[in-house]
């Protein structure tokens, strides 16, 4: 099997490092893609489950631009929506129509909703949802899950990082995942500064094995906080739409107060969402937040022909199955070359680390082959399935965990 | 009063320590050494404490040190041993009258010598035998900084309890300086020189001249990655959060 090299790609990185912090920035670094020489830097062209890198390589994707491409790169139906909203009207002086349907639509899908605002990133919405929850409480402190991430806003980022200061900090509390007698705890400390609490529907650190909910968990922590007068706040960024239509919170069986949705809602155009239930829309209504290019129009569009095609799909059923078939696969594999393979997550957006050492060597060996052979996983990150991906795509990519594997332990030797 | 502590703390187990490797890096502080057999110990009043050995040849180097000595240099607190390092204060001598002709003349060119090493300019970094001894020193001063950071820096204490357990070692190709540091998982870090153990991460340098410009500030430390020049392996989360202390160095000495 052919082994990929990245002249071009280098050579594009010189340039960017000479003129773009860095050279490529924040979650796109490549920096945690271990060893470095596995991986592209720049693409070319992407179609449906696969992308073409710079020096014409090709790629099966499981990290589908770390999310938001959900039914394949170049969807007709998205992008047909998208050009003919972007024909009539995009930027504008005044809002579209297209976004009124929008909210009509995410109203009726999303049992959660009864109304919705939009924005352009994740941390736009996250954002909103913590100002309203503060607004409609008049407190202060938030409540989010240590390693969780919600965006790169100061009050977000973990301590110690650069631009961000000691007194962004000061009203977020951290607490572990799964454990309630932390949150009561705070609530018995804090609770009557308590605003919110803001967390994924299931845990999905980097760098680490993801943690579904306890059975029961979040049931628990939306008594525990409507009880103290706080808003709960799902962070459905990653995870919305691969789920459950409904939203992830419909999955696991409760209803927050508010959620926040983009990557997956249109398919890769540059869109987010917050909806929320009716007893916090005067709320919203108060809290000023906007964008240049928040209202451009044929984001809208093209979120309701993803949403439209993943409700035709059944697109979380079917993105579960698909990987239900790539970690099955992949953990059969393993096992026939001695290595155990752990799967955690969803299915729809699996994690997976090799269990056979706890520094992540083998994990990042086994990923880079895995990529220089044509499977772009990366080892820090869970992966995500979409629509596109195709029995024959996971058919080809576990020949090439076959010979990754083969590979490693050439490199390596049998753990 | 965290501020003059750290500093203090820094200024002695980071940058004094130095001294005990110099010799074997750089001849000619060897040969000024040679001959001398003399302890020196730093005592702040009600604060911390250091001590120098130089004996045939080699400097050895003891923290919280209580050992009788021959010279005694007293501080009535910790931003007065800072201000010695800062040239603005004089030490208080409590012992050793008799050598403070030495620590005036011969230790002073010793401790001169450290800082030329540790103090570059962009003329000194284009000298390969200087970037040799400075690539050493410094990667000794960061490990040894960050074991004190973690204790007393507010920032770099939440950084240090958010980092996972584990042996993180850095190495300069081909043929060092190395270095490790063990975090313990909740937020300590014991450090050393050379290798040691089964490393959680490594971070490897590609050579001397990367490990000196990143060091030095003189790379952009993604773009090195990015380039091979700088690898990294392992729980990648250990070596960012070593780096985030590190950055908390400058706050301190400059």
């Amino acid at each position: 099997m052919k082994t990929y090299t990245y002249e071009n790609s280098t050579a594009w990185f010189k340039r960017a490092v000479k003129v773009i912090p860095c050279g490529i920035y924040g979650h796109f670094s490549p920096a945690p893609c271990v060893p470095v020489d596995a991986y592209p830097f720049f693409s070319e062209q992407a179609r449906g489950a696969r992308f073409w890198d710079v020096d014409g390589n090709e790629f099966i994707d499981y990290m589908c631009a770390y999310g938001p491409m959900v039914l394949g790169y170049g969807h007709p139906a998205v992008d047909e929506a998208y050009l003919k909203q972007r024909a009539e009207s995009d930027a504008n002086s005044i809002a579209s129509p297209r976004m009124v349907e929008l909210a009509e639509m995410l109203v009726d899908m999303i049992p959660t909703a009864d109304w919705a605002f939009f924005a352009r990133n994740g941390a736009d919405v996250t954002n909103m949802a913590v100002m309203v929850a503060r607004s409609a409480t008049g407190r202060k402190k938030i409540v989010t899950v240590k390693g969780g991430y919600h965006g790169t806003a100061p009050w977000m980022q973990a301590p110690g990082h650069h631009g961000v200061m000691e007194d962004d900090h000061q009203h977020v509390i951290r607490i572990p995942w799964n454990d309630l007698k932390a949150l009561e705890a705070v609530i018995a400390e804090h609770g009557k500064d308590i605003a919110g609490l803001i967390a994924t529907p299931y845990h999905h650190p980097v760098f680490a094995d993801n943690e579904l909910p306890a059975e029961g968990y979040w049931q628990q922590v939306t008594d525990m906080l409507h009880k103290n007068g706080s808003i709960v706040i799902v962070d459905d960024v990653r995870a919305g739409f691969r789920l459950h239509l409904g939203g992830s919170c419909e999955r696991y069986g409760f209803r927050p107060d508010l959620i926040a949705f983009s990557k997956a809602i249109a398919n890769g155009y540059a869109l987010s969402a917050l909806v929320g239930v009716d007893a916090l829309r005067v709320n919203a209504s108060k809290v000023f937040h906007t964008g240049s290019f928040w209202f451009c129009a044929g984001s809208f569009a093209a979120a309701m022909a993803c949403l439209k095609e993943l409700q035709r799909l059944d697109g979380p059923n079917l993105m579960r199955e698909l990987g239900r078939k790539l970690t099955d696969g992949i953990v059969s594999c393993a096992a026939s070359h001695g290595y155990t393979m752990k799967v955690s997550g969803e299915l729809s957006m699996p994690y997976l680390r090799i269990a056979n050492d706890d520094n992540m060597m083998l994990q990042q060996a086994w990923c880079g082959e895995c990529t220089r052979r044509g499977a772009f996983f990366t080892s820090h990150h869970n992966w995500f399935l979409s629509t596109a991906h195709t029995e024959e795509d996971i058919n080809r990519t576990l020949d090439i965990c076959d010979e990754a594997f083969k590979a490693m332990k050439e490199g390596l030797g049998a753990q | 009063m965290i501020y003059d502590t750290l500093k203090a703390r820094l200024n002695l187990n980071a940058v004094l320590r130095n001294l005990e490797e110099l010799p074997d890096l750089d001849p000619e502080t060897a040969a000024m050494i040679k001959a001398w057999d003399i302890s020196i110990r730093f005592r702040v009043l009600r604060g911390i404490s250091a001590r120098l050995q130089f004996k045939d040849g080699r400097c050895t180097y003891e923290e919280n040190a209580k050992e009788a000595s021959d010279v005694v240099l007293f501080f009535l607190s910790h931003k007065h041993l800072n201000g010695m390092f800062d040239e603005k204060a004089p030490p208080i001598p409590l012992k050793g009258f008799k050598r403070l002709g030495f620590l005036k003349d011969e230790f002073s060119r010793v401790t001169k010598r450290l800082e030329y090493f540790l103090k570059p300019t962009p003329e000194l970094l284009e000298e390969p035998e200087y970037v040799r001894v400075n690539t050493a020193l410094t990667l000794s001063t960061a490990v040894h900084a960050a074991r004190e950071l973690v204790l007393l820096d507010p920032v770099a204490k939440q950084v240090g309890r958010q980092t996972p357990s584990g042996l993180l070692q850095i190495q300069v190709l081909p043929d060092g300086p190395n270095a490790w540091m063990q975090y313990d998982g909740k937020g300590g870090i014991v450090s050393g020189r050379g290798k040691n153990g089964t490393p959680a991460a490594t971070l490897t340098f590609r050579d001397r001249g990367v490990a000196c410009a990143l060091f030095n500030g003189k790379l952009d430390d993604f773009g090195a990655v990015a380039l091979g020049d700088v690898k990294l392996r392992g729980l990648v989360p250990i070596i960012d959060n070593t780096n985030l202390i590190l950055d908390r160095i400058p706050a301190y000495l400059q």
